[in-house]
């Protein structure tokens, strides 16, 4: 109690940081944490010769002369992408650069990146070395590779042994300068060594599967010019972040992120052929209509003294909506009218002065134009041409769907958990039942039903392709999960917040908007995080039903190729490193992301 | 009340933009088949419904391309390769229908479907045909809605196991009593080896796995005295995975099951079965001929069956809805039966010489009814 220092009448009160453990000698901690009594000492060893025969067996799999690794290296375009024509293939690098632009960007505006110490960095690298050293001693190399692994494990160990003991106590580095270092090395040596190469095949005579000169051949020239563009974004951020205000640099760099993967995924990867004549008779038109008429109504409704004849007003926007189904009409149409209806039903919570209502209006036109841009592009045959069914798979087909899954079912996941804690009975009780029912039935249930009963379900001249039906259910059933846990956040939402809200005149929506979902999303957040990783991992149950994602195509389309027959293990493996990479940044980044919000501190 | 007034002019000029968007839409959708408008009631350009006086034919031939029904995951039938295409003996068959329908038999898009998926896709339409190594029974012919075209490969079920064990070529289901029996889950295979079994008194233990790799793995690390599935996958398997230390060997010559795998298409379709069945009745005309990709253009002006079929005198491709040079197209650019079959199964040591697959003349099954 002693710390804490209470100044009485102003209430301030001034918490002195907890003093520091002092730091052992390397031999003290060793023998205070692992060798301190005798059933400790029994557990390290035991732990140790576990761990040792473990890494023993793993190395002897993956480096054992019956593994094909040549089936991997072959077959990563398949892993990743599954046909993605290669004369093509300058669009994926487009869409990688476009997200290492957006990275670098993000990174400056938001300042992102820690320092670390270089002491710290010297005993990582000292611990990295010595662990390597380790693993060629129980790897089952021939003596030669045992010389360079033990020669490069010792260097990396003696350079971080040196910056340990040469640095200064209080030196340090950017986090960010260290991770742009570790890709340089990364990218030199794809220049170096030729793996990820197409052609580099281990059993048979060299193939090359891509012709010479084209992207698709090497990827050792396109990354070195997506790092350069990463840094260069980097640096073009810091500038900008000078001369623009903060709040408008984030809020477009959001808007941005949020675009960019449909965006990507329509226009460049999908490449639609569009039909000019078509979109400037009948598209730009209904928008220009809709942006026009759109914004006057909203203009109009946003006055404070709108009152009750504008929520009539949004009210028969929406019946007109739901009624446009009954008669035959162009998509868009409908989807602008319910769209506009929203828009009304808001409005008066965004009621205010000149400005407050222009902003709004342009909101709807900005809202609308996007809308109609890639409905529009969505619905444009696309000119990339593959075998089966949809433009990409792999890796990409897995990232896809998670992606679009989890965007989708968060607005709806928290619509559905407001309406289960709502006051209003119909509401509260449909979205209960929609939640209880859906956490009834299976995932791999879902799916099934969606890829193959879902289509026949739809009226005759109605198409939809099995992903889009697909992310429809698993973004249904994503939802209901996600809505229990921010129920959960709700509830933590004392009701003194509710009352004080009330106390000066916020109406539902603003209390909700502005007081309720902020706290509640907050402490919702590890839950909310889990689920995401969970609907990550379990786009693998997407094998199952025929789909071509990166389990499918391991487990079924490569052991079953001539030239590989039987490969399974290898292949099983690479998809267990590749989802792991990816759970990990996701759960890494959820760590920030609570360390930002002050989640367990406050 | 001028409020008001304003308000419903408002609407009724939303209703007339609602309304003449809505009227060319459908002008949109009954004059342009070939790009999908911007409507949810899009032409149908990928729904491909069984009309009731209209043919797949002419759905395929305004689609430009012919969709198919492949494994894409069937060593040698149809493999889905590194760079996406797929290959492979039924992958070839679907080439053949693309070039006799489209004279391009690269107008093909693959639909790689499950065993479980592959009727629902004919009977939506997603596919127009199944190359998909499926079994003709009675069952999926009646009930089912399947109509089956001719046999392309006759396949059946066999045994492998080691010389070690005491087991040869002459070796029969009987020899079996206290195997242990490695094979799929949930196939046929699982119950053709528990009857035959049963007929032949042996008492056998099964294990059933749930991909081949698992029934292989065990086999060879000696989980199992015996596996069997397909004849020519177990072919392969011997081909490409027989360690140095072991020696596999396939019995009995004569397989426990009949697996003829061919077609497949929706019922009640003539002109479209037509279509196919007789691209495949060409290739295998052709071979006994001995007429193939290199020297189909000598024998264009052939007199009798080869003049017809090639589009020549009397042909007879014209009336079955087809350009007459159809199945020039499909011998010039896919191949003839032995050239489709030595191309893609000799790798997997599958040789047609003495087997069922072999032409009639020379004792197999492969058979034809004349083009006349």
């Amino acid at each position: 109690m002693s710390d804490f220092n209470v100044t009485g009448a102003e209430g301030t009160v001034s918490i002195k940081p907890p003093p520091e453990t002092p730091k052992l000698p390397p031999r003290l901690w060793i023998k205070e944490n692992l060798f301190s009594s005798p059933f400790n000492i029994f557990l390290t060893v035991a732990s140790t010769g576990i761990l040792l025969i473990l890494g023993r067996g793993l190395l002897s799999f993956i480096f054992s002369h019956e593994r094909q690794w040549g089936s991997t290296a072959t077959n990563l375009r398949l892993l990743m992408t599954q046909a993605y024509p290669e004369e093509q293939y300058m669009r994926v690098w487009v869409c990688v650069g476009v997200i290492f632009t957006l990275t670098g960007l993000s990174m400056a505006v938001w300042n992102a990146g820690s320092r670390v110490a270089l002491r710290r960095l010297g005993s990582f690298l000292l611990s990295t070395g010595v662990v390597i050293d380790i693993l060629t001693l129980l790897a089952p190399f021939s003596s030669s590779a045992t010389i360079i692994w033990l020669c490069v494990g010792t260097g990396i160990s003696l350079f971080g042994g040196s910056l340990v003991k040469f640095s200064d106590e209080d030196k340090t580095m950017s986090v960010l300068t260290v991770t742009v270092i570790a890709l340089a090395v990364a990218i030199l040596s794809l220049w170096v060594v030729p793996y990820g190469h197409h052609s580099f095949v281990f059993e048979r005579t060299p193939r090359s599967l891509a012709e010479a000169g084209t992207v698709a051949l090497t990827t050792k020239l396109p990354w070195t010019i997506m790092l350069l563009i990463g840094i260069a974004a980097y640096f073009a951020g810091k500038a900008i972040r000078e001369k623009v205000s903060q709040n408008v640099l984030r809020v477009s760099v959001l808007t941005i992120w949020f675009l960019a993967p449909p965006a990507l995924l329509y226009l460049v990867l999908r490449d639609p052929d569009f039909d000019m004549g078509h979109v400037l008779n009948t598209d730009i038109p209904i928008f220009l209509v809709f942006a026009a008429v759109g914004a006057g109504l909203l203009f109009w409704l946003t006055r404070p003294t709108a009152g009750e004849l504008g929520k009539v007003i949004a009210a028969i926007t929406l019946l007109i909506g739901f009624g446009s189904f009954l008669t035959p009409m162009r998509m868009i149409i409908r989807i602008l009218i319910l769209l506009l209806a929203i828009f009304a039903i808001s409005a008066p919570t965004f009621a205010g002065d000149t400005q407050t209502r222009r902003r709004y209006s342009l909101g709807w036109i900005g809202v609308s134009g996007v809308t109609c841009w890639l409905v529009t592009a969505i619905n444009t045959p696309s000119t990339v041409e593959v075998p089966g069914s949809f433009f990409i798979g792999g890796v990409s087909l897995t990232l896809l769907i998670a992606i679009f899954t989890i965007v989708i079912s968060f607005p709806l996941g928290i619509l559905l958990a407001l309406g289960r804690t709502s006051t209003m009975p119909i509401f509260r009780i449909l979205c209960t039942w929609f939640i209880e029912f859906v956490r009834g039935i299976p995932l791999i249930t879902i799916l099934i039903f969606f890829s193959i009963m879902f289509p026949m379900f739809l009226p005759k001249e109605m198409e939809i392709g099995e992903v889009a039906s697909i992310v429809i259910g698993y973004s249904l059933f994503s939802s209901a999960y996600l809505a229990e846990n921010v129920r959960g956040g709700l509830q933590s939402v004392t009701r003194g917040q509710h009352e004080a809200a009330d106390a000066v005149g916020m109406t539902t929506p603003q209390k909700t908007l502005f007081i309720v979902l902020p706290q509640a999303l907050r402490v919702s957040i590890p839950p909310l995080v889990s689920h995401c990783i969970g609907v990550f991992k379990e786009t693998s149950l997407l094998a199952i039903i025929g789909l071509f994602d990166i389990l499918y195509i391991a487990r079924n389309v490569i052991p079953n190729q001539t030239e590989f027959l039987g490969s399974v293990r290898e292949n099983l493996l690479f998809v267990c490193l590749i989802y792991w990479i990816l759970s990990y940044q996701m759960s890494k980044a959820s760590q920030r992301l609570e360390r930002r919000v002050g989640l367990g501190e406050r | 009340m001028s409020k008001l007034f304003k308000l419903l002019s408002l609407f009724l000029a939303v209703g007339v933009v609602a309304a003449a968007c809505s009227s060319d839409s459908s002008d949109d959708a009954g004059t342009t088949t070939a790009a999908p408008a911007e409507t949810t009631e899009a032409p149908a350009t990928t729904a491909v419904e069984l009309d009731a006086d209209g043919s797949l034919l002419d759905t395929v031939i305004a689609r430009g391309k012919v969709h198919c029904g492949v494994s894409g995951s069937a060593v040698a039938f149809s493999e889905t390769q590194a760079d996406g295409s797929v290959t492979g003996f039924d992958a070839d068959y679907c080439r053949a229908v693309a070039a006799a329908v489209l004279g391009d038999a690269n107008a093909v898009e693959f639909v790689a479907l499950t065993a479980s998926e592959r009727f629902t896709a004919v009977q939506t339409g997603d596919v127009d045909l199944l190359m998909r190594n499926t079994t003709w029974t009675q069952s999926r012919d009646s009930d089912l809605g399947m109509d089956f075209g001719p046999t392309t490969y006759y396949d059946g079920q066999q045994l492998m196991a080691r010389v070690s064990d005491g087991f040869d070529a002459s070796s029969t289901v009987a020899d079996l009593d206290g195997a242990i029996v490695c094979t799929n889950a949930g196939t046929t295979t699982e119950k053709n080896i528990a009857e035959a079994a049963e007929l032949a008194g042996a008492d056998i233990e099964l294990l059933a796995f749930e991909t081949s790799d698992e029934v292989y793995e065990t086999f060879i690390a000696g989980g199992c005295d015996i596996t069997t599935t397909d004849g020519s996958a177990l072919v392969g398997r011997k081909v490409k995975q027989q360690p140095a230390d072991q020696e596999w060997v396939i019995f009995p010559a004569t397989p426990i099951s009949k697996e003829p795998l061919g077609p497949t298409y929706g019922q009640n379709d003539s002109v479209w079965a037509d279509v196919i069945n007789w691209t495949v009745y060409a290739t295998i005309i052709m071979d006994e001929y001995g007429i193939g990709s290199s020297n189909v253009d000598d024998h264009v002006n052939d007199p009798g069956e080869v003049g017809r079929l090639l589009g020549g005198e009397g042909e007879l491709q014209t009336v079955m809805g087809l350009s007459a040079d159809a199945f020039y197209q499909v011998i010039k650019q896919v191949g003839n039966y032995s050239e489709i079959y030595n191309s893609n199964l000799n790798p997997v040591g599958l040789v047609r010489e003495g087997s069922a697959n072999a032409g009639w003349l020379d004792g197999g099954l492969i058979y034809a009814p004349p083009a006349r």
